[in-house]
């Protein structure tokens, strides 16, 4: 491995996307995406005052560059082996001194730098959001590792199928879907996993009974206990499905900040204390008395959820690096000369 | 050339190569190839489309792993020690790639850095190549905005990069313009003289025939013995022009040589003979002269490369 090697063919990588009109195209609408999202965030969080606007604009403009990467990343990468290979780039590289690590290492790292930049750019509204006030310095730090982590995955992921599959079109698709498995597909999986298991929960409960309407004079009865049953599905038995998601990892991994309500300050907050939600089990039976003066009704605030649940995303960052990793080394394996089979249909220059 | 003031990589280093086979799942793209470049001569590769001649030259270049046989860079083997092969050989592929928003000066240097040059090294390199191959004048340019022919020797500066001993060229004169044709020819035969290996293919016969030593032939994935496919040459047509061009000249060469009428056949203005060898040409053309026909031009109708390669695949047909 040499990193003069490496970091040439980053710099080619580099250099070639740097000179084509489409990426600047590409960063402009970008950033007319955040310039609308940061205006639009800043108006509806301003009923929190100075304090949590920060935050919560922060966390909105952090969820928009991971959503932006998780769209675009698919296309930077997902053709940059067997791309080079159709145009037949790749073999007079690999008749240099370059290895085939040094090839797929670079071309993994050219497509990470290539996501980052989106990153780059929404550094200025990230700054206006912390002008605003109300971020906490480690909320900055653990979401923009956690973002950089995510670009690098998804790049990882595109560049090893690139190398596993022969046609450029195809393999961009494979790793929008295997994305999109993770993006869309966990809460799916989630979701109708939590519909398929399902438990029965009685509900019992009794009220006041009035008999005659305006009287006032009567004592107020209670009425006999009502009692149904009704079946509800237990996410709690797959909540681990959603830990593989992206957007659940950024949340997750995020400290959580609440106000004193125990309401969450930013978005990361929200979302996590919402999918963490889902690990409480439901109770078998429910229980509503009108009639007992001290009956309060159970109400949970979000940080109580959060801080009863257990978190999830160093799980799910763990699959989705063996996953990205196992692709990545697949690829690089499929791309070593001299050659002992090829993919069908490809030309080896 | 002086041993003595070659840097110590500079051996003399020729291909060897024995009962190489290669196929791609059903398709036996070379079934039986053997060959053997000197240091120091220009090798020729001879054969028609889809002859193995691309994939020959991909096992060659440490590409791709023959399923049998052996192959040799001086004492290299490309299949075990890629890397250090690498360091030898010039690869210049058929199917010609180009990163089109870099320049040529700018690719030339990517290569140079590729080959662990040092970067005023690969800069110097670069400049020195561009006006080996005349492209000075574009060094700047995109190279997507070059043509066929200037990409050509684009690529030809590209396997130069890491001065290799060995040069393994697909096609290097398709595309090229007449000039730029005659120009690596005198390129080839330098390379020759300073003591590389070169193996060249090319469709254009008659222009391989004037820059190389040897020629290895190639039909249907196996290597013909160059012997063999001379002695394989059954006749071949000699051109005869006669002064003036009479419109009777078959009829009169026909009467000359005491042939039938239609063993003599006409093409254009001159008359066409077949003959075996070389000692029947001879004797016909001291018949002809004696018989007072005026010969302006006596020559074999096609170039021996071409006539053995013809033949070839004639007797292959039959």
């Amino acid at each position: 491995m040499s990193a003069t090697r490496l970091w040439t063919l980053v710099r080619l990588d580099l250099t070639q996307r740097v000179r084509s009109v489409a990426w600047y195209v590409m960063l402009g609408v970008f950033a007319a995406i955040l310039v609308a999202v940061t205006a639009l965030s800043l108006l509806s969080f301003s009923y929190a005052g100075g304090a949590g606007a920060g935050a919560g604009v922060y966390s909105v403009v952090v969820f928009v560059v991971l959503l932006l990467a998780v769209l675009v990343s698919p296309t930077l990468s997902g053709n940059a082996i067997n791309g080079d290979r159709d145009a037949a780039n790749l073999a007079p590289v690999q008749v240099t001194l370059a290895t085939t690590a040094e090839i797929v290492l670079a071309k993994f790292l050219a497509a990470w730098l290539t996501g980052l930049s989106f990153a780059v750019i929404a550094v200025p509204f990230m700054l206006v959001a912390a002008v605003s006030g109300g971020v906490d310095p480690l909320v900055v730090l653990v979401s923009l590792v956690v973002l950089i982590v995510e670009i690098a995955i998804i790049a990882a992921i595109g560049v090893g199928l690139s190398g596993i599959v022969a046609r450029p079109l195809f393999s961009v698709a494979v790793t929008y879907l295997v994305v999109a498995a993770l993006v869309i597909g966990t809460p799916i999986a989630f979701t109708l996993g939590g519909a398929a298991i399902r438990t029965e929960v009685t509900y019992s409960s009794r009220d006041y009974m009035y008999d005659a309407p305006g009287d006032g004079t009567s004592e107020p009865e209670c009425s006999p206990w009502y009692t149904s049953t009704s079946q509800v599905p237990r996410f709690d038995t797959v909540w681990w499905l959603l830990s593989a998601n992206p957007f659940v990892i950024l949340a997750d991994a995020t400290p959580a900040r609440f106000d004193r309500y125990g309401n969450p300050d930013d978005l990361f907050a929200g979302f996590a204390t919402t999918v963490r939600g889902a690990q409480i089990p439901p109770e078998d039976t429910v229980t509503w008395d009108a009639c007992d003066p001290n009956f309060q009704p159970e109400q949970p605030t979000s940080e109580e959820i959060y801080n009863q649940t257990t978190p999830s995303w160093f799980v799910g960052l763990a699959v989705q690096l063996v996953l990205a990793g196992a692709l990545l080394w697949w690829g690089g394996s499929r791309t070593r000369t001299p050659s002992r089979t090829l993919p069908p249909g490809t030309r080896i220059a | 050339m002086d041993a003595a003031t070659d840097p110590p990589g500079a051996v003399a280093a020729g291909i060897v190569a024995t009962g190489l086979r290669r196929s791609f799942g059903r398709v036996e793209a070379v079934r039986d190839v053997s060959l053997h470049a000197r240091a120091g001569a220009v090798t020729g590769l001879v054969g028609p489309n889809g002859s193995g001649k691309t994939t020959l030259f991909l096992m060659l270049a440490s590409l791709l792993t023959p399923d049998a046989g052996t192959i040799r860079i001086g004492d290299v083997d490309p299949i075990e020690q890629p890397h250090a092969a690498r360091a030898l050989l010039g690869w210049m592929p058929d199917s010609l790639g180009t990163w089109g928003a870099l320049s040529a000066r700018e690719t030339l240097i990517v290569t140079g850095r590729l080959h662990d040059l040092p970067k005023d090294a690969a800069q110097a390199r670069a400049d020195e190549l561009l006006e080996l191959v005349d492209l000075t004048q574009l060094a700047k340019a995109p190279a997507r905005v070059l043509s066929r022919g200037q990409k050509q020797r684009l690529g030809l500066a590209r396997a130069l990069v890491h001065d290799p001993r060995v040069l393994l060229l697909d096609e290097p004169a398709s595309g090229l313009d007449p000039a730029a044709r005659v120009e690596l020819r005198h390129l080839l035969r330098r390379f020759a003289a300073e003591g590389r290996t070169v193996l060249v293919s090319s469709h254009v016969l008659a222009e391989l025939e004037e820059v190389i030593d040897d020629a290895v032939f190639l039909l249907e994935g196996s290597s013909v013995d160059s012997g063999a496919a001379i002695a394989a040459r059954r006749t071949r047509d000699w051109r005869i022009r006669l002064l003036g061009q009479p419109t009777d000249a078959a009829a009169s060469v026909a009467a000359a040589l005491e042939w039938p009428a239609d063993a003599v056949r006409v093409d254009r203005s001159d008359v066409l003979i077949p003959l075996a060898t070389d000692e029947d040409a001879a004797g016909a053309l001291r018949r002809l002269v004696e018989r007072g026909i005026p010969v302006t031009e006596f020559a074999p109708a096609v170039g021996d490369l071409e006539q053995t390669f013809l033949d070839l695949r004639g007797g292959e047909g039959a």
